[in-house]
Parts: structure tokens; sequence; C-alpha cells
């Protein structure tokens, strides 16, 4: 499903060049949650960033959906954006003059998918996320778990290959926290999309399937949750 | 993306963030109105003009004469059977004009001279008053309206235009007049009260009237006349203009008579002096013109005076002036555009992220801000539309006001200035839009996901 390999990213000044990431290599199955785990500066935001396709790496290779996205132009990545890849964001990035539903449709305006169609979809995802009644509410009557929840709504709309889910409870308390991890639990099984959730927090990393830990730029264990498996320098050992 | 959902996005915009919508929007709404204002101004003094000519000149009349050439062709039986082949006016020729296309009416027209007019209870016209014989019942056919009477078959009967009805005053008054004029010439007040009293208008409906006639011999006077009509005073005409312009029609059995009794030089009875020929198009006076010359006739139009007119006037000029200054408007208000556009771009550079994040292309990110910044030209253009019509509505108020005469010139805005004046609204919004535009499209995603 995705598939990063041999992934180095650097920074220059014009001066002096800063790596940021060296040689990471991993991969997601279809279906998967997966954790970015990392403190501040372990280059976790950089990696989401470059899987994304909004930033070029320095060297290595991004698959998503068979595609080398690495190779794309703006607009062919825009495009792949469009149909493959969902986001939540730590500070939910809604528009706030666009009711909650208009929120949820907005990915499908880019689509030009037709009003009456997007309109049904994102009814059904409100649903889906526990705010149906929202719908015609703007953003800012909502809470942050409930702005939250839109996000996550309008991430699952157009039905992407993978989610990359930014710090997602970041800006949240411990009970809402809660919630938000439950619903995509939830999603991740119900829908059968893959998630891959940045944070810094140990406590949800440890409710994915699978947590890649990464350090000062550098991989450092790849830990299958359901399988109790850690892999250091590139292989697997039972626990 | 579908154009409705292009089009909503950009509105929400609009209608977000009032300050710069307001600037903008006033901005170009002063460039339009500007320019939808300056082109009525040259149209309406174009048509003034138009009229102020036709109003003198009869631009859509044909005055036809007899051919006092040698003739050609024919034997002289035929000649003499054959009256339109002579060059005199007949009958016969007058009905062929008549039966012409392109021709609303056309009558017989015999001046007799100008005469001094007074009338039997004792009042005097100040200027002199050119008697005219004609068809009475054509009179309306040639644009004029009678406020009092209409025509009638009625012998001694004379119909005055509204010329003639002005500056009649008591014979004495009138030689006292004369008289202080003719002792000091260049008296202020006495030009002031003679100038007056020759506008001063009179009710002459019914009453008797006489002409006096110069003659070698001394003054001979014309029989009575009863006033069977008074025209209604030409629109665009002031008094001062029309107290020269003296008129009496009267039939051409009348006219017959004046002439014997003013021992005037009396005519053919079988033919006419001229004709006039009014077309119901000024564009088909050329052609109708032709026409009658090939009766073997003479005619005469004032048509070459359009031109010397067109050329002293030089509305085009005007009108260019006017367009320009409009336009330099809307290129200044196109600045304050981009200016604020660009402004926005800057502060809406998280959205615009956010929006390529979620897949929006180059091109959808361009239009957005280039449709915006057409609706902010269409809200111009639509508030300069309203301006305009306030400015000329003011306007024409301070005419009025600073202008004695009635029919002073009057603004008016042509329907066809309002498109033009929205189109240039528009395309200096969609124009504006697209620095602003690229701008907003070269955005970094990234920027939407960086957290401070």
């Amino acid at each position: 499903m995705l598939r990063v390999e041999q992934l180095s990213h650097s920074f220059t000044n014009g001066i002096e060049t800063t790596a940021v990431l060296h040689q990471i290599s991993f991969q997601v199955q279809k279906g998967e949650m997966i954790a970015l785990l990392g403190s501040s500066g372990s280059g976790k935001s950089t990696l989401l960033n470059l899987m994304a396709g909004l930033m070029k790496p320095t060297e290595g290779d991004i698959f998503i959906a068979g595609q080398n996205i690495v190779k794309m132009n703006e607009n062919q990545l825009a495009e792949f954006r469009r149909s493959h890849i969902g986001f939540i964001f730590q500070a939910y990035e809604l528009i706030a003059n666009l009711t909650v539903r208009e929120n949820v449709e907005l990915p499908l305006v880019f689509q030009s998918v037709h009003p009456a169609a997007r309109k049904k979809k994102a009814l059904a995802l409100l649903e889906q996320v526990g705010i149906p009644e929202k719908a015609e509410m703007f953003t800012s009557q909502l809470s942050g778990g409930q702005q939250q929840r839109v996000s996550i709504a309008r991430s699952l709309i157009t039905e992407p290959s993978v989610i990359f889910a930014d710090e997602p409870t970041g800006n949240l308390d411990t009970k809402t926290e809660e919630e938000i991890i439950m619903i995509l639990q939830q999603l991740n099984k119900t829908m059968d999309t893959t998630f891959i959730v940045v944070t810094h927090e140990q406590e949800v990393a440890a409710r994915t399937e699978k947590i890649v830990t990464l350090r000062d730029g550098y991989l450092v264990t790849e830990q299958d949750q359901k399988r109790k498996q850690t892999h250091a320098g590139g292989l697997f050992h039972e626990n | 993306m579908r154009i409705s959902d292009v089009t909503r996005l950009s509105w929400d915009q609009v209608k977000r963030r009032k300050v710069v919508t307001g600037l903008c929007a006033a901005g170009i709404s002063i460039g339009c109105a500007a320019i939808i204002v300056a082109m009525s101004i040259g149209e309406s003094a174009q048509l003034y003009i138009e009229k102020q000519m036709n109003s003198y000149l009869n631009m859509d009349e044909i005055t036809v004469t007899a051919n006092s050439g040698p003739q050609t062709g024919g034997t002289a039986s035929e000649a003499a059977t054959d009256s339109t082949m002579q060059g005199k006016l007949t009958e016969q020729k007058l009905n062929i004009m008549k039966q012409m296309q392109h021709v609303a009416a056309a009558s017989p027209y015999q001046q007799l001279n100008y005469m001094e007019m007074f009338t039997l209870d004792g009042m005097s016209s100040q200027y002199q008053t050119e008697v005219i014989g004609t068809d009475l019942e054509m009179l309306t056919a040639f644009g004029n309206i009678f406020i009092q009477g209409g025509p009638s078959n009625m012998e001694d009967a004379i119909v005055l235009n509204y010329g003639a009805t002005l500056g009649l005053i008591e014979e004495e008054t009138k030689a006292k007049l004369q008289e202080q004029l003719n002792a000091d010439p260049y008296n202020e007040a006495v030009i002031q009260q003679y100038e007056n009293t020759g506008k001063m208008p009179s009710v002459m409906y019914q009453k008797q009237i006489q002409f006096r006639y110069e003659t070698e011999g001394g003054p001979v006077f014309s029989r009575p006349l009863r006033v069977i009509g008074v025209l209604k005073k030409p629109s665009g005409s002031s008094d001062v203009q029309l107290m020269y312009n003296k008129k009496g029609y009267v039939s051409l059995q009348t006219a017959a008579r004046l002439k014997k009794d003013l021992k005037l030089a009396e005519d053919d009875q079988e033919t006419y002096q001229s004709i006039i020929v009014k077309v119901d198009n000024q564009s088909k006076l050329e052609k109708v013109e032709k026409q009658i010359q090939k009766l073997s006739v003479t005619t005469q139009t004032n048509l070459y005076q359009k031109e010397r007119l067109a050329n002293e006037f030089k509305i085009i000029i005007i009108k260019a002036a006017a367009l320009g200054i409009g336009v330099f408007i809307l290129i200044i208000a196109s600045i304050s555009i981009v200016v604020a556009m660009t402004m926005s771009t800057y502060q809406r550079r998280r959205q615009i992220g956010i929006m390529k994040v979620l897949g929006a292309n180059l091109g959808q990110i361009r239009n957005m801000f280039i449709v915006e910044a057409a609706l902010l030209g269409l809200l111009g253009g639509l508030l300069g539309v309203l301006f305009s019509y306030w400015i000329v509505w003011g306007i024409n108020g301070l005419i009025h006001q600073l202008s004695d005469e009635q029919d002073a010139v009057i603004i008016f805005i042509p329907l066809m200035t309002i498109p033009i004046g929205m189109a240039f609204a528009l395309a200096t919004g969609i124009l504006s839009g697209i620095y602003p535009a690229i701008s907003a499209s070269r955005t970094d995603a990234l920027t939407a996901i960086k957290r401070d």
C-alpha cells in the first residue's frame, strides 16, 4: 500500500546543509493503522510532508497505491492527493465561512462532484463521526473535539487510500482524545482505510497496530503491536 | 471544479471581507460611472446638436423647384402632352412625389414675402412675418402640431406658427420704443425692453389680422385674415430664437388673392413655385432626392450642413476624451484591486494551502481568485451604473438651475452605455485579479500544515 525506500532529506540554508532524515525505509499494508512516533525534531513531520507529496526528498522513493509520488509534478501531485490522500490536522484547519457540511464536501468540490451526491456523502460521514445534527452549523460554533470529527469526516470523503493524521489529538483534552482515537480505530476497521498517525505521545501510538519510531532522523524501531515483533536496523525479531 | 462552486466560494470571500470589497468596488464604480456619464454627455450633446440642426435646417426635407434650364429630348407634341417631361412643378408631379417610397409628405410651398403683421384691434408685430401659401391640411404631416384650431377650407384664413404669436404690441408703444431706440441705440435698458416685448406671447386664435407691404408706390394692405390655428412651439428652441421666426400659412387660393391685394408678381395658376418633400428617414434623403431629380426638376437639401456642423462640433473628440478619463480612473482603481487582492492572498495563504492539500490544483486556486476579482468588478459596475444615474440627475438639476431656457440640454443615459460601462468594470476586475491569482496559486501548500 505505502512503501518508503531509502528516503533521505536535508535542508540547506545556502551555507550549510542539515540532514533531517537518513535512509528511511518501511512499508504499510492496506487497512493498517500505524503511528509515526518521535519527539520534537526527530523528523516525523518532515517524513509526513514527504509522504503526502508536499515536499520533494533529497533521495529515495515513496510509493503509494503503486505510484511513485517523488516523480510527480505539482499538478499531478494535486490530482493524486485529491483521490488517494486524506488529511487530519492538529488544528483541524476548517474553513470558517463554510458550514460543517460544506467543509466536509470541500475535497469533492475540487473533483467536480455533483452537489447532491456530495451532500449525501457528507451527511453519511457526519453520521459516522457522530455529529449529524451539526451539519448546517458553522465551525466556530463547535467544540475542539467536534471540529476534529469534522476534519476526520472531510479526510474520508474522497475514500482515500491513506489518511495522514498529524497530531490529531494534540489540541484536545484527555477525554476527547480518547473519543477521537476510538473514532479513528472504528473507521480503520469499518472502512478498511490505512491511517498513518504522527504523534509524540506514547499513549496514542500504543493504540495503533504498528509503531515506527524516529530519533534524530533515523528510523529506530518498527514495532508490530499485533505480532509483538520489534524490528531494529531492518530485521524483525520476536519479543 | 464546477462554475457554481467557484462562484459560490469566491462570493463567500467577497461577502466576508467587507472593507476590501467596499474599497475595490468603490474604485471601480467611480471609473465605471465616469465612463457612463462621459459617454452619455457625448451622446446627449450629439442628439441636442442634431435636434437643433433639424429644427433650423429641416434636415429631412427636400425643396423642389421648377427646372428653368434647357429641356432635352422629346418632340414638341410629346412635351405638350406629357407634363412630367417639362421642368415645371405640376400637380401630376406632386402626386408622383407623394407616392414615392420613404416620402412622408409632399406639399406645394409658395413664399409670398416678409410683411408687417398687425391685428385689427391695433396690435402690431415687432418683426416681419413670412407669408407662405401651402396645403394647410399637410401642415401636421410636416411635424407641426396645432395647439389651437386646425386646418380649414375657409376662405381668407391663416395659421400662425408659435413665433408669429410673440412680440405683438400696441402701435403707439411700438412707435415709442422705436423712437427711443433710434435716439439712443446703445441704451441697454431700452434694448432690453425692446427684446422683452419681442418675446411677449399674445392670444391670436380667432383674431383678425392684416399684412402691410411696402411697395414703391407706398404701403399696401392685404384683406383681413382670420387666425384659424396656432402651431405648437417646436421642442428644443427658445422664445428668443423663435421671436425672429414668424410664419403665417395660408391656402394656395388665399395666397393668390393676397398676391393680387399686395400687388406681388402672380404665378402660373397651373404650376407650383416649389414643393417641400419630407422623408420618413433622414438616411433615405439622398435616395429620394435622386428619384425626384428624374422628374426634371431642381432639388435642394441641407444635408451638406450636417457634415459642416459635425466637423465644427467634433463630437467624436468629446466622446474620446471622456472615455479616456473614465479608463484612466479605472486603471487607478485596478491598482487598488491588485494591492488589496495581493494582501488578501497573503492573509489567506493558510486557507489556500489547506485547499491545495485537499486536492485543489493551480488552475482551481487561480480561477477562484480571478472569479473573486470579476465579482468585485461586477459589483463595482452595478454601483457605477447607480452612481452614473445619480450624477446625471445632479447635472440635469444644475443645468435647469443655471439656465433660464426651458429646453436646455438635458443629459440622458443611452441604454447602450450601461453594458459598455459594465464591460469595462468587469474587464478591470478580471485583469486586476490575474497577478494576485497567479501569486495565490503559487502559495506553498506546506504553510497550511506548518505550526507556528
